[in-house]
């Protein structure tokens, strides 16, 4: 019965399996080899022992992309987690057309990416740009948004905001499982709205709020894409992060196996910041089955 | 089962009709090929970087193979990404039969192994400008040449004429092109600058070629090691860095920042919100598509130099060239070597680079090229191709990464977060570490073979 249930189960699961295999198990088992190799894509890889890692230790620019890429998640998760929650709140409410203004939220986030930055890059243009012909209107010079580094984060971070539509449907979806009854006990002793967000609502959606804080350091930590089109890492490299130096490495300088220590290196850090954040969970995060 | 399960369950049959459904489309309209390939003929991919009227050109030189014989058949296709996807394909074993990329890109691809020789064209190193003979050739020939440009200052003569300048006199060095830029720069009373005399970093595209022009380099390729921090490109780029000092960087992040109506890179120029500006010769195909009858009296010369460098006979200048290669593995080699043969035809070179707007890449371009072409100043640009002061970028394997430094340093130097003097003794530290990297993987290279 067993073996029937495998049998079964075995050709529906296999196209996912395939994949699995060729697209994430296969390149992940070449990457760990290639780290340890010299291998410019053109020529058979040599190995080379551990030189690859060695050479962490004196990169002048990993320390920057390390950096940014860190002040970038913490700046986008604590800005986004607040949004979303904002939003989530919102449109928790009653409200007319709810059902337009919470798909109102959460479409963008159904649009490429690619198409998404390359329309926020020329919306951010500083001469061609709707941004500052908006600041224009209300008597505002609009700034060279990414000919200084302070201003191309800032358009970085809207950018990043665009996306927030599945936490919100997340957070929504964590709002209505609050119990009413325990909002209904802290009116009746007396607790306003803001304390009640903060005493029952907060607590309650807390793992919620542990979920897509892990999501966004994942993300936080490979962001590329918006970065690549809007700025290109510029100006100078102040918005160059980890994963366009590790794309760099590869595909720009020929040097897959610094590429791969980097992407390991990548996937150590998230997952060491996964668990901190997991650990920190156990302190504040409050679930009602526990 | 249960009444979820009736609603939502895909039946075996429904699967494999999907499935079925799905590769019967595909054998019937995925993955076609082009239909108007006549019979009998080998079809031979090109992949070139080029569009628009470039692209227009080359189809033009693509016709004329294709009909001047029966047995080959050249399919131009433009290629976003062209070197890294190429990169992709080479190590894949499955490249284009035909390769068009930039010069930047051979000194990496010939050090793999990654390209063909072209020895049996049989050209000579003397048929082309000496600058481009490192580019194309190695130890043997491995590339070969389809547009080829050099860069120079651009100016508008009417306005020279009206600040008193005589046009056909343009600036030949760095004091008397700075006089020529104050006069030429309007500043409101708030000290805004309206017209720019010129600006180093517009378009923004040679930003690493400042060097030559006062006697610096950044690269010695005799001994491989860098010299950014030389004394001739601390010179330079204290020059570079005297405009944000001498207007202001507010004010010329606001002149940068200003609201316009046009997306090319050429509407500062065009517009005469910049009076001078740092060109490629194709500038003037472009001129002609956005200004039409209302051209404007533009005309080119030598970018200026500092007195110490000046040398009239052999004007500086940056090169670029757009090379055809054919790469290792390619499923026809004598089909994609008969194309870049006829392409090096000295009539289909100059119907090219005359198509694109440039130079010739041969020495000595026939006397219709020249008198014909579409830019008026084209002699300025076909001298510096042949100049024996044109330089193009360090010709080295690390250029990608050395950029990635020297670009991070400029922009520093722009915004005067940093002299050059500072600036560039951190990259100089960088930059020797790559080459001696990059040395050191050649010797690791060597030792397997």
């Amino acid at each position: 019965m067993k073996q029937d249930g495998f049998l079964t189960f075995l050709p529906w699961a296999a196209p996912w399996l395939a994949g699995f295999m060729l697209f994430t198990a296969l390149p992940v088992g070449l990457g760990i080899w290639y780290a340890f190799t010299d291998y410019t894509l053109l020529e058979p890889p040599i190995m080379v022992g551990t030189k690859n890692f060695a050479r962490l230790a004196d990169d002048p620019i990993l320390g920057t992309v390390a950096w940014n890429t860190f002040f970038f998640g913490l700046l986008s998760i604590v800005v986004g987690t607040v949004l979303s929650i904002a939003l989530a709140v919102l449109l928790s409410k009653p409200a007319r057309f709810q059902a337009f203004w919470r798909s109102a939220v959460f479409v963008p986030s159904v649009l490429p990416l690619i198409a998404v930055a390359a329309i926020f890059k020329l919306g951010f243009d500083g001469e061609l740009g709707a941004a500052n012909r908006m600041l224009g209107l209300i008597g505002v010079e609009g700034p060279n948004w990414f000919g200084s580094g302070a201003w191309a984060w800032t358009a970085l971070l809207m950018m990043s905001l665009w996306g927030v539509g599945p936490a919100v449907v997340i957070y929504l979806a964590g709002l209505r499982d609050v119990p009413k009854q325990l909002h209904e006990a802290a009116s009746l002793d007396g607790v306003g709205s803001w304390g009640r967000f903060v005493h029952v609502t907060l607590p309650m959606i807390s793992p919620v709020i542990l979920f897509n804080v892990v999501i966004g350091i994942i993300n936080a930590a490979q962001v590329f894409v918006i970065p690549l089109v809007m700025t290109g890492g510029g100006p100078g490299r102040s918005t160059y992060f980890f994963a366009m130096y590790v794309y760099d490495q590869a595909f720009q300088y020929g040097d897959m196996g610094y590429a791969s220590v980097l992407g390991l290196v990548q996937f150590a850090a998230i997952l060491v910041l996964t668990g901190l954040v997991l650990l920190l969970g156990q302190r504040f995060v409050y679930y009602r089955g526990a | 089962m249960n009444v979820l399960d009736s609603q939502t369950s895909i039946t075996r049959r429904v699967a494999l009709g999907a499935f079925g459904a799905a590769a019967t489309g595909y054998a019937f309209l995925g993955g076609t090929r082009r239909r108007d390939v006549p019979d009998g003929r080998i079809m031979l991919d090109y992949w070139e970087k080029w569009t628009g009227h470039e692209a227009a050109a080359m189809q033009t030189v693509v016709d004329a193979f294709n009909a001047s014989q029966d047995r080959w058949w050249v399919n131009y296709l433009s290629v976003s990404g062209l070197d890294r996807k190429a990169k992709i394909a080479i190590a894949a074993e499955d490249p284009p039969d035909l390769l068009g990329l930039w010069h930047r890109n051979i000194p990496f691809f010939r050090r793999s192994g990654a390209l063909l020789s072209l020895e049996s064209l049989g050209r000579s190193q003397d048929e082309y400008a000496s600058v481009l003979r490192p580019i194309l050739f190695g130890d043997v020939q491995d590339a070969a040449p389809t547009t080829c440009s050099s860069i120079a200052l651009y100016y508008d003569r009417a306005m020279f004429r009206k600040f008193g300048f005589d046009p056909d006199q343009p600036p030949a060095t760095i004091p008397e092109f700075d006089d020529v830029i104050n006069a030429l720069t309007i500043r409101n009373t708030e000290g805004k600058v309206e017209r720019a005399g010129f600006l180093p970093g517009d378009p923004g595209w040679w930003n690493w070629s400042y060097g030559p022009f006062f006697g610096g380099h950044m690269y010695d390729p005799a001994t491989d090691q860098a010299m950014v921090n030389s004394p001739g490109m601390i010179r330079a780029y204290e020059w570079v860095q005297s405009f944000p000092k001498r207007w202001g960087l507010e004010n010329l992040r606001r002149f940068q920042g200003a609201l316009v109506d046009n997306p090319s890179p050429y509407r500062n120029f065009f517009s005469g919100r910049l009076a001078t500006t740092l060109q490629g010769p194709w500038v003037a195909k472009f001129m002609q598509e956005e200004m039409g009858d209302n051209l404007m009296d533009y005309a080119a010369a030598p970018f200026p130099v500092d007195p110490s460098v000046q040398d009239a006979a052999n004007p500086h200048g940056s090169i670029e060239c757009d090379v055809l290669v054919v790469p290792r593995n390619v499923r026809y080699p004598e089909g994609s070597l008969a194309f870049v043969s006829f392409l090096q035809q000295p009539e289909n070179l100059e119907r090219l680079a005359s198509g694109h707007g440039k130079p010739s890449p041969l020495v000595k371009p026939s006397g219709s090229f020249l008198a014909e072409h579409p830019n008026r100043s084209i002699e300025v640009h076909q001298k510096i191709m042949v100049s024996q002061n044109a330089f193009a970028e360090p010709f080295t394997e690390v250029w990608p990464e050395f950029s990635n430094s020297l670009g991070a340093a400029m922009s520093q130097i722009d915004v005067l977060q940093a002299t050059p003097a500072e600036a560039f003794e951190r990259v100089q530290e960088e930059v020797q570490a790559q080459l001696t990297r990059a040395a050191s993987r050649r010797d690791l290279r060597e030792s397997q073979l």
